[in-house]
């Protein structure tokens, strides 16, 4: 039982054996492989379903998936509730009609959790009672509402065959469970049992949600326990303990394998300020980290918000979870986010609540739809040099016709405009119709349980999925802008400044793939210094790239109730975008894996990772306010010791104070990695940041695991 | 007139050659040959080639380009043929795949400061910059002209020295160093000559003279299996940190071959055998006796 840790390091011990064991048994799969077992209820019993309105089916669904989802009860667990139903760990709604599920389910949210400890689901049902008493609700509302009360009745459903279950078995549990989530905890304990029981119906049902700021909601009900001494600090860790590792009872011992396991987008985020402007970090803050400093668990990929005032104790102890390494711990510029955020139109109050979307995108959490849009920037460009114009958007440029850097850069974002535009007007039409000089949303496929959680919801009479929520965002992400810096920084100096080659010439060689033009790739690739290193002349372009998406994303928010806010992001998908890309100008070749999120193209940045983080922090990321993480891999022996602590903590607090905005910073050797190629039976636990997520490293399949390597090495 | 030096290289983002994130200045030139050398390159003052055979591309540029027909291009090899080469590094510019490549540049003391000063948000109180080399020292003016710039933006400098340099400067160098990371390679006189070239005279005596500038010194003893780790000089070890008013600590450094890619780059022969390689044990051994002896000491990897 030894939970991975990089360069030898041993991971140190304060739970007790039982909840150890119990963290590595689900760490090898045993709860996700029993979940695939059943991997859905069936409907097919139900008689006259196909006649139903879809929300009456949905209501149906969730109501058999209540009463039928197989309970389960682990030895020694000290909070109850699981997600037992395979087809929720593959994103749909586990109900099936003649063998098929009906409907995806929802994710890219951080559901209301603060509110059901707060007041309750009966403080919920309550609002929907009054609601429908106090409005003329039109009878098209009726059945949300109707929908809404139903999800209640089959969380009340599920909840009764738990207390059942563990009054049988004479469990503790069952006083714990007894009262929430129905009603405000009255413990911490309780607390923890409350979140968890909300977050894992919503789970059950299918789908993934962030938990959002754990310390904030639970530190009060600590503190409270710790003050009257009904509770000690080592028995809270152990119970908070159980959340996380019930947290990864999704895992399989063999998933298929893809873009890794660990990605159900149920982030955390720590410590940074209240609505008041207080800071919110308190016991809970430190036991969070104690616990994944421990078990090494990635599940719950951790987000600290980080300020200028932050302390030093508490970044040194992030640093030092950090160095076990599995990416498990992740940074926010604070201050940058929430002036971000006001500068886009959220009120004070609203952007100091901020959290993630349970990945990484920015957004207030239980009051948001949130989806987003990506795109292939470089191959904008690509386009633009007349090279493929089988963009989507894009106008495709002509051969041969600029004359000058500022001509091609011009054209370039033309294009990069008409992409923008045409993004907005399909997310637009795909959700909106204008009618009657009034934007009404279209009607969408049912997702009542998320709705349920989510603020505005309840008070519009409309679902998550059909303008119900406060906030409705939809981000277009930018993705490969290291790339089209590099690009046209290449361009500038092969054949404006240095005058080596004709750009008609370039393209040309560009689309045959370099083909007997080694010296000048050479040249391409060696005698520059590209976005990664410091350097102003490239940086800027990556700058200008960014400051001009923001300029035209802007300029279409606030047209319709859908807010647009820009981001920058890849999530992986260089993987398959390099399929569709040609050769580049900064002499990487067809088919190779260029740049990710943020960051640098592989291979083109060697000035180690506070260089990396000025090219970064060059743009003004404040105006990318769903968000721009930079990813950066270290080798190990650059942080042992104690001043490895040091050296990350630097790095947190260089980052934040050149304005960066979310950094992801992983520790890992490649020789690791390869080894846990060959014998992946001995690196089960071995996980790696992909993204906005973690992943168990045997669980990738072979592009992501090669994407992951040679982001590694780099690692200085 | 600007001041120059050859820099072979600034690091950033290091972390190992003292606190907190540093930057570290290599300068080119020193006045030991120390047979376990991982930085050949930094020996001579004189500019260097590197050839990197592995990235060569068999273009013929540099070929075509050198007075001195150094290099040719023989049924698919690159041959280099040193004998001939004046060391005028045309060649290098005409290499677009950095197969040469110069081994140092000059720099003038500005052009070294605005370099180092691209990382100062990374500082901080501990971080800073970090003079090695060679033996920076074998360029006092030129570092302390560096320093005392460092010095008055407040950040925190740092050299690591041989201890051979002209003792005259001893106190201005003082004046604007935090920190000495300062070698203390082997305390018997004539094994010091044998393996580096010279005594350890004037290098113990400067140790002396900067501890009564009263800056904080780290002792650097590099542990080399079969050359110095007896017990005499682990014993002197101790002796030396107690008598020193102002060492804060003793690095022990255990020998690694990992130059042998730098001499072959140099087209020298690779001198590194791995019977020189510590021990753990011996390591932990010598690490537990100073400790024993209330010396506070740090063990590299």
């Amino acid at each position: 039982m030894e939970f991975y840790a990089v360069a030898n390091q041993k991971r140190p011990v304060r739970l007790s054996r039982e909840t150890r064991e119990f963290a590595w048994e689900s760490l090898m799969g045993k709860y996700g492989d029993e979940a695939m077992e059943t991997p859905s209820v069936s409907l097919d019993h139900i008689a006259g379903f196909d006649n139903l309105s879809p929300l009456k089916q949905y209501d149906i669904a969730i109501s058999e998936i209540a009463e039928k989802a197989p309970i389960r009860i682990c030895k020694n667990e000290k909070i109850s509730g699981a997600a037992t139903l395979g087809d929720a760990i593959l994103h749909r709604v586990p109900a099936s009609r003649n063998g098929k599920t009906l409907w995806p389910s929802v994710s890219h949210l951080t559901l209301g959790f603060d509110k059901v400890l707060r007041i309750g689901i009966n403080g919920i049902e309550k609002e929907i009672e009054e609601h429908l008493k106090n409005n003329n609700v039109p009878d098209c509302q009726r059945e949300f509402y109707e929908s809404l009360k139903n999800t209640i009745s089959s969380l009340r459903l599920w909840h009764a065959r738990y207390l059942d279950a563990l009054k049988e078995m004479n469990s503790p549990n069952y006083t714990v469970l007894k009262n929430v989530p129905f009603e405000p905890p009255g413990s911490f304990h309780e607390a923890v049992q409350s979140l968890w029981f909300a977050f894992a119906f919503t789970r059950l049902t299918g789908n993934w949600s962030g938990i959002g700021r754990i310390d904030q909601m639970l530190g009060g009900y600590l503190k409270s326990d710790l003050d009257s001494k009904l509770i000690t600090i080592d028995e809270a860790r152990e119970i908070l303990a159980h959340f996380f590792i019930k947290g990864c009872e999704w895992i399989r011992s063999a998933p298929p394998r893809e873009s890794g396991d660990a990605q159900h987008y149920q982030n955390i985020i720590l410590s940074g300020i209240d609505e008041n402007g207080n800071d919110v970090t308190n016991d809970v803050t430190w036991l969070v980290l104690d616990i994944i400093e421990e078990l090494g668990i990635s599940d719950f990929p951790v987000s600290v918000r980080v300020n200028r005032n932050t302390p030093d104790k508490l970044l040194n102890r992030i640093s030092e979870v950090i160095k076990f390494g599995g990416g498990i711990i992740a940074i926010y510029n604070e201050e940058l986010v929430i002036q971000s955020m006001i500068d886009f139109g959220y009120s004070l109050e609203e952007a100091r609540r901020f959290a993630n979307d349970g990945c990484w995108e920015v957004q207030v959490p239980g009051k948001t739809y949130f989806t987003y849009i990506p795109f292939d920037g470089l191959k904008v460009l690509l386009n633009t040099l007349g090279i493929d114009s089988t963009t989507f958007g894009g106008t495709g440029g002509l051969r041969n016709e600029y004359k000058s850097m500022d001509e091609l850069y011009q054209a370039f974002r033309e294009n990069l405009k008409a992409t923008v535009e045409s993004i907005y007007s399909i997310t637009v039409k795909s959700r909106l119709q204008f009618n009657d000089r009034q934007w009404k949303w279209k009607t969408n496929i049912p997702c009542t349980v998320v709705s349920l959680f989510t603020e505005g919801c309840i008070q519009n009479g409309r679902s998550y999925l059909e303008g119900g929520p406060v906030y409705n965002v939809i981000s277009p992400h930018i993705g490969g802008v290291a790339d089209i810096a590099n690009s046209l920084y290449a361009i500038q100096k092969l054949v404006f400044d240095d005058k080596l080659i004709s750009l008609n010439e370039l393209t040309g060689i560009l689309e045959r793939n370099w083909e007997n033009n080694e010296v000048l790739r050479q040249i391409a690739l060696n005698k520059y210094e590209y976005y990664g290193n410091d350097n102003d002349e490239v940086d800027e372009y990556a700058a200008r790239i960014l400051d001009d998406f923001a300029d035209m994303v802007e300029e279409l928010n606030g047209r319709c109730p859908i807010s647009f806010p820009p981001g920058v992001s890849t999530f992986g998908r260089q993987i398959e975008w390099a399929k569709y890309r040609s050769a580049v100008p900064f002499g990487r070749k067809k088919g190779e894996i260029l740049s990710g999120n943020s960051s640098p193209s592989p291979g083109t940045d060697y000035r180690g990772a506070t260089a990396i983080i000025k090219s970064y922090c060059k743009a003004n990321l404040a105006r990318l306010t769903c968000g721009s993480a930079l990813d950066i891999v270290l080798h190990p022996s650059s942080v042992a010791g104690e001043n490895g602590t040091v050296a990350i903590t630097s790095l947190v607090k260089g980052f934040i104070s050149l304005g960066g905005f979310f950094m992801q910073m992983d520790i890992a050797n490649t020789d690791v990695f390869r080894k846990a190629q060959e014998n992946p039976e001995q690196y089960r636990t071995l996980s790696v940041r992909v993204s906005g997520w973690n992943a168990r490293f045997v669980t990738l399949d072979r592009d992501w695991q090669q994407m992951i390597i040679e982001r590694a090495e780099q690692g200085i | 007139m600007a001041m120059l030096v050859p820099v072979t290289e600034i690091q950033r983002f290091s972390t190992h050659d003292g606190d907190g994130i540093r930057t570290v200045v290599f300068l080119k030139g020193c006045p030991l040959r120390c047979e376990w050398c991982h930085n050949p390159e930094t020996q001579n003052a004189y500019n260097e080639l590197f050839y990197t055979d592995k990235n060569c591309i068999l273009c013929g540029q540099c070929a075509s380009v050198c007075p001195n027909h150094c290099h040719s291009i023989i049924s698919d090899n690159h041959v280099f043929d040193r004998s001939n080469c004046k060391r005028c590094i045309s060649c290098v510019s005409g290499c677009p795949a950095n197969a040469l490549s110069a081994v140092s540049k000059m720099m003038s003391v500005d052009d070294i400061v605005n370099e180092v000063m691209k990382d100062s948000a990374f500082y901080l109180d501990k971080g800073g910059v970090t003079l090695s080399g060679g033996e920076p020292l074998m360029y006092p003016l030129e570092c302390i002209e560096i320093l005392s710039v460092l010095k008055s933006k407040g950040v925190h400098t740092a050299i690591e020295t041989c201890g051979f340099f002209d003792s005259q400067y001893a106190g201005r160098i003082a004046d604007v160093t935090d920190l000495f990371l300062f070698d203390f390679k082997d305390s018997d006189r004539d094994r010091h000559r044998k393996y580096t070239g010279v005594y350890n005279d004037k290098i113990i005596e400067n140790l002396y003279l900067l501890d009564n500038c009263g800056k904080d010194i780290v002792l650097r003893c590099i542990m080399i299996n079969q050359v110095n780790m007896d017990e005499n000089h682990t014993r002197e070890i101790a002796r030396v940190y107690h008598t020193l008013k102002h060492c804060i600590r003793v690095d022990l450094i255990p020998y690694h071959p990992y130059g042998n890619s730098k001499y072959t780059r140099l087209g020298l022969q690779p001198k590194h055998n791995k019977e020189l390689i510590p021990d753990r044990r011996a390591l932990s051994q010598i690490k537990d006796f100073l400790a024993s002896q209330g010396v506070p000491v740090y063990l590299h990897n």
